[in-house]
């Protein structure tokens, strides 16, 4: 361009950040939420209870589980209660002659949740939890998966972009740092935009470059294809490591040693780190192996060490070969996403930092539309392209809150019997966006910002009021049992509604700053009415 | 821990925009410290920053350690840039001064 | 010289003179180019990095995802929609062939 570097690359940031700002902010406030998907999916499903029994014990009934209700099976896979999940869940693989036809590869599988307190199914209200907001943020809604990945794709690329171009045309980075000017507009919008993305930079950069890492094999199969042919199996083992999958099929009879002494084992070599989960591949033969999985926690990779056992020896088959260095690379790069390990503070952190990256975008969108807006003064109305911008940004930046607040809403009002109940559910968070964008495009003004955002900080704030009205899970309760996640969750709902309401509010009583002509008049004026004032008090104290 | 790397965290930002002239100017106007001073607080702010990853990479190994410490400082640096220097400014000194203190005492608890 | 319109004709030149062609232009390069380029470059990787194959593989990948953003960096920053192009299909063919050589697309 004819422009210098820097000013080509300011006009990249501008047009990488505004074209999918919105999207974007969809992605990044789902993806924040995400961070605590087993604390919203247990907000949601108040039936549920807490997980009173041990590892050992909540084991030992899923294989009573599914030796009853599976006994035919093939291989199961369970994952047992978490600190931050209380249900287990597991699935098991049925024979070819026992499978559902019907249903496609889903059909030679069957699945189910347990509470492991009773070691019966889980009886709660029919929910996706938070789970729909993890999904929300790469599988979008409405359209095919595929779609929607590549949609997601692109606009991280765009957002990885957005990144790199905004370092290089920050100039002032480091002396800048820590200044946020407040109250002066233009200047304080940019400089919100700058130190929200500065403070956090490791993590939106990290973020933005790992998400797009999560689906690589998608978006770039070709090298896949030309080093292995037809042969992608092969890819996959050699790639991600991970034990091997068992193949050879039942032989004989036999019956397998205690669950609790297998995991134990497990513990031991893991020098005292709990399990996640164990697979078994044969239960019941006399060559049944036992997988078991380590808990989270103790490594950034998403790659999970697993040991293999003999359930009928008892004896150590295999364990987990040590991966080369882009697979382990590539295992902590995921890991880095999806933040498994984090712990309640770090955990409370990366949540922090993704909402600075929520309004690190929101306030790049909104700047641009105040940078633009006195280009459209002279002609008094605003063009098309602002007019649009306005409307999207008020839809986005103070509508996506009002959605993510009616989820909630749905989840404690829709009844409980309600087919389809999880997509209900689903379809309340866009018809509250729906509606919020409608709104923003016929009225794009100041006072709809102000409306939305105040409606988006009532919705919060009485989230505890209908959860109380509705539930036993509400915080008289929670606080008194000290059930932190619950606690925590109604409390969060109270403080987002309380920054919604000061924001609402800033927008309500907003006056537009004076021109420099107008700061002059008034100047003068105030000089003239001081200067015989003065005159007064010398002559008094003379 | 937590806590003591926080406040540690604070401080040494604390320090780091002390140690420059535009900050000195905002909280101390005509009194605003001579560039050997500022030197002083720059090398303070880095030696805090070295200790708090320090913490975390002991506590938490070199893996996560540097995770956490990357993370508190984005909250340290949120807290200082848009709470206390644009609206409470008096705050910052007595708070950098307190919150490793606190969170010193947290820690050993 | 006669402006009026009945006598006016369209002049291309001016037409495509309008900086917005440089602009698609240089969009299309980022986009479609940074995608052919990063494509390439995971080809490349996969066959050309010494060590197991898997990780040659996905070596690939993990630099490719960075080539295609210093592409959009590049398809902008450069002095012409033309060296955009150029800069970014070069590198893209020179991969190809030799790829070509080490079997690909054989």
């Amino acid at each position: 361009m004819k422009n210098g570097f820097r000013q080509s690359m300011a006009w990249l940031h501008t047009w990488t950040g505004l074209l999918v700002g919105w999207l974007l902010l969809l992605i990044f406030m789902a993806g924040t939420a995400s961070y605590y998907r087993e604390e919203i999916s247990r907000w949601m499903r108040p039936e549920l209870p807490r997980s009173a029994v041990s590892t050992d014990q909540a084991a030992q009934r899923a294989a009573d589980y599914l030796l009853a209700n599976a006994p035919q099976a093939e291989s199961w896979f369970v994952t047992l209660p978490q600190p931050r999940n209380p249900a287990m869940q597991m699935f098991w693989r049925l024979p070819a002659e026992l499978a559902d036809p019907s249903k496609g590869r889903r059909g030679a599988f069957g699945d189910a949740t347990l509470d492991p307190n009773t070691g019966t199914e889980l009886k709660a209200r029919e929910t996706r939890g938070g789970d729909f907001f993890y999904r929300l943020h790469f599988d979008l809604h409405y359209i095919p998966v595929l779609w929607a990945r590549y949609l997601v794709g692109f606009c991280a690329m765009f957002m990885l972009v957005a990144i790199i171009t905004g370092v290089i045309t920050h100039k002032k980075i480091f002396k800048d740092f820590f200044t946020f000017r407040k109250d002066k507009g233009l200047r304080s919008w940019l400089d919100f935009h700058n130190v929200s993305a500065v403070m956090a930079l490791p993590y939106h950069a990290m973020i933005t470059y790992t998400g797009i890492v999560t689906l690589m094999i998608m978006y770039l199969p070709w090298g896949v294809n030309v080093a292995y042919g037809t042969d992608q199996d092969a890819f996959y083992a050699e790639a991600f490591g991970g034990l091997p999958e068992v193949t050879a099929p039942a032989e004989g009879k036999a019956a397998p040693l205690p669950l609790r002494q297998l995991l134990d084992s497990a513990r031991t070599h893991w020098h005292g780190t709990e399990v996640a989960g164990f697979s078994v591949a044969n239960p019941g033969a006399a060559n049944a192996v036992i997988d078991i999985r380590q808990r989270d926690g103790k490594r950034l990779s998403i790659d999970t060490p697993a040991l293999r056992f003999d359930m009928v020896t008892g004896a150590l088959l295999q364990e987990t070969p040590p991966s080369g260095g882009a697979t382990a690379t590539r295992g902590v790069l995921y890991g880095l996403h999806l933040a498994r390990f984090a712990d309640w503070g770090l955990r409370a952190l990366f949540f922090l930092s993704g909402l600075i990256g929520c309004l690190m975008v929101a306030s790049g969108v909104v700047l641009w539309a105040v940078k633009e807006r006195p280009k459209h003064a002279k002609s008094g109305r605003t063009g098309f392209g602002l007019r649009l911008v306005d409307a999207l940004n008020i839809g986005a930046v103070a509508g996506l809150p009002i959605a993510f607040a009616a989820y909630f809403w749905g989840n404690r009002l829709l009844p409980l019997g309600l087919a389809e109940r999880s997509n209900a559910e689903a379809n309340v968070f866009f018809y509250a966006w729906g509606a919020s964008l409608l709104a923003a495009f016929i009225w794009p003004k100041r006072m709809m910002w102000a409306w939305q955002l105040y409606i988006g900080a009532a919705a919060f704030a009485l989230i505890p009021v209908v959860n109380a009205l509705t539930t036993h899970a509400h915080l008289g309760v929670t606080l008194f049992n000290g059930d932190w996640a619950l606690a925590g969750f109604d409390v969060s709902m109270i403080a987002f509604g309380a920054m919604l309401a000061l924001c609402g509010w800033r927008m309500q009583r907003w006056t537009p700053p004076l021109s420099a002509a107008e700061k002059k008049k008034r100047a003068a004026a105030a000089a003239a009415t001081k200067a015989p004032a003065d005159a007064v008090e010398a002559e008094a104290s003379a | 821990m937590m806590l003591l790397v926080l406040g540690l965290s604070f401080t040494a930002f604390t320090a780091l925009s002390l140690a420059m002239e535009k900050h000195q100017q905002e909280l101390h106007g005509k009194s605003a410290a001579s560039p050997a001073r500022r030197t002083q607080w720059r090398v303070l702010g880095w030696v805090l920053l070295t200790v708090a990853f320090a913490l975390c990479v002991v506590d938490h190994g070199w893996a996560m350690g540097p995770v956490l410490w990357l993370g508190a400082l984005t909250l340290g640096g949120i807290v200082l840039a848009f709470a206390l220097y644009p609206y409470r400014p008096k705050w910052i000194a007595p708070l950098a001064i307190a919150l490793p203190v606190v969170g010193l005492v947290a820690a050993l608890l | 010289m006669d402006r009026s319109p009945a006598t006016a004709s369209p002049r291309l030149s001016t037409f495509f003179a309008n900086p917005r062609w440089g602009v698609l232009s240089r969009s299309l390069a980022a986009i479609f180019g940074g995608y052919a380029l990063a494509s390439m470059t995971t080809v490349f990787c996969a066959l050309a990095l010494p060590g197991a194959r898997g990780q040659a593989v996905l070596t690939g990948m993990l630099l490719a995802i960075l080539v295609a953003a210093c592409a959009a960096l590049w398809a902008f920053a450069t002095r012409s929609a033309l060296r955009a192009w150029v800069g970014i299909l070069a590198p893209t063919l020179l991969m190809a062939g030799i790829s070509r050589l080490l079997g690909a697309w054989a």
